[in-house]
């Protein structure tokens, strides 16, 4: 009865289930923020007009070669064979034994950059060009308007796409199973070996992952809404009155009256 | 005389077309000076060169005698010296509106939080918008963010303050509330450059006027001689059109 074992499995196994629902969550949650980290940070200076001075000029251009090549490199493999190629590679090259969770993390969050460091620039290049001449004719330099005037605007306007990132994250981390983090897949597929169905297991995984992704979702349209604030403002009652409202003219007539 | 500003020889070109060429003028200290002319005259393209927003292609710009367009000379600091206004407000549109007014004075000049708001609502009050500071600029109409645009100008404390057509983009009805702050700042003593299309507002606050024609400075003169008695053909063309615009039959 597949009904019954459904529920025994749960029963039986979910602190497994649990535990995996709990690193995958965990990964994509760092992951996703390192990512836009990088991506903002990437997006900022592919944006940065060229300078004058010759030299300053190149660097730049070095610099920015570099990006557009790890943006590339990133996007165009498979992070399931990243995966493998940093893990072990690191290992054999470098001999350096990777923490299986830091691996992970690294993996999602230098992934999520590429893909991100794209959204952030298509968001700077949508910012009004005169929120940028206001901001330098008060005296700001690139990086005090991108701090302080631009990128909060592109966050706010990158949320949406930012939420697609993190539901992926959730999803895709699924691959690391291939260099064994312990992630929800990883987890199931332990508890496959030990009941020796497969439906089941990855039946309730499969609800798990939904119930992640929707959650996560409906959390960032809350922080969406929070991030545009009010619709409504307070008028400060002045003393000087360059613009009466009619309640003020109503108000002045009652005090005339009395 | 006490010139702020001085311009000389000052050319600009996007590619092989000529938006400036040779334009020779100053700003002395207390004045207001108007600059009216044509669309495509040059007008933006001159007051956006003197701020550095566009690059001159030649020409020196000088600031206190000293030429800004040097590569030793500190854009950023020689900005916040002149205040700008432009058509379109350009608020932040993240910032509310007393925000707008202190965060290029925190972040640019570096005064705490208590002092830029005391100067940010001094400014707010000279302008009427003191009542309206938890506002972001989206709830505001065009003559509010304009004026709110001016006191983020004023707030900078600078030395002259540019205005990039103020009231072009705005309805009819509210281009009257940004002339009257505009007019009590003039009568301040603050000093001021307008590139405007409101040939009342320059022939009652102006002390000169300089018409520009086709990239060059056509004519020069007190707002008696531009408007009573212009001298050259093109200048009375210009003023003739717009005056018949402004009077339909």
């Amino acid at each position: 009865m597949t009904w019954s074992s459904f529920i025994k499995i749960i029963v039986k196994y979910w602190p497994m289930f649990l535990r995996g629902a709990g690193v995958t969550l965990y990964i994509a949650i760092i992951g996703t923020i390192i990512g836009a980290i990088i991506g903002l940070i990437i997006g900022t200076i592919r944006t940065i007009p060229l300078p004058d001075n010759k030299a300053k000029r190149a660097i730049l251009k070095v610099i920015n070669t570099l990006l557009s090549m790890y943006v590339e490199v990133f996007r165009g493999t498979p992070m399931i064979v990243q995966a493998m190629v940093i893990y072990y590679g690191s290992l054999m090259l470098f001999n350096i034994d990777m923490n299986k969770m830091f691996a992970g993390i690294f993996i999602i969050s230098i992934n999520t950059g590429a893909y991100t460091a794209e959204i952030v620039r298509g968001g700077i290049i949508s910012v009004d060009k005169g929120q940028f001449e206001a901001s330098h004719a008060i005296g700001m330099n690139h990086i005090k308007t991108m701090l302080y005037v631009v990128l909060p605007q592109v966050v706010r306007n990158i949320l949406p796409a930012m939420g697609n990132e993190f539901v992926i994250n959730i999803k895709d981390s699924s691959v690391l199973n291939v260099i064994s983090v312990t992630e929800l897949f990883y987890q199931t597929s332990s508890v496959t070996g030990n009941v020796f169905r497969f439906f089941e297991p990855f039946l309730i995984a499969s609800i798990i992952y939904l119930v992640m992704t929707l959650t996560v979702t409906r959390i960032l349209r809350l922080i969406e809404k929070k991030m545009d604030g009010p619709e409504n403002f307070n008028v400060i009652p002045g003393n000087q009155m360059q613009v009466a409202r009619p309640e003020d003219m109503v108000k002045n007539s009652e005090q005339t009256r009395h | 005389m006490d010139n702020i500003i001085e311009v000389r020889h000052l050319s600009k070109s996007f590619g092989d077309n000529e938006i400036l060429s040779d334009i020779n003028f100053a700003v002395n200290r207390g004045e207001v000076v108007c600059i009216i002319g044509a669309s495509g005259s040059g007008k933006s393209t001159l007051l956006r060169c003197i701020n550095l927003l566009e690059k001159p292609s030649g020409g020196e710009i000088l600031y206190h005698d000293n030429n800004v367009l040097d590569n030793k000379h500190d854009v950023y600091a020689y900005r916040t010296k002149l205040g700008m206004v432009f058509q379109q407000f350009n608020l932040f549109i993240n910032h509310n509106v007393l925000s707008n007014c202190t965060i290029g004075q925190m972040k640019v000049l570096h005064r705490n939080k208590e002092e830029a708001e005391e100067v940010a609502m001094k400014y707010l009050r000279v302008v009427g918008m003191d009542q309206y500071i938890n506002a972001k600029p989206r709830q505001l109409s065009g003559g509010m963010k304009q004026r709110v645009a001016i006191a983020r100008a004023l707030s900078m404390e600078p030395d002259v303050l540019l205005f990039d057509e103020p009231t072009s983009a705005l309805d009819p009805e509210m281009v009257g509330e940004v002339l009257t702050v505009m007019k009590d700042l003039a009568k301040t003593g603050l000093t001021m450059l307008v590139v405007t299309h409101e040939m009342g507002f320059a022939n009652e606050v102006a002390d000169r006027v300089v018409f520009m024609d086709q990239g060059l400075i056509a004519e020069e003169g007190t707002p008696k001689e531009i408007f009573n008695n212009p001298k050259q053909e093109r200048t009375r063309e210009f003023l003739r059109r717009i005056l018949r615009d402004a009077k339909p039959e």
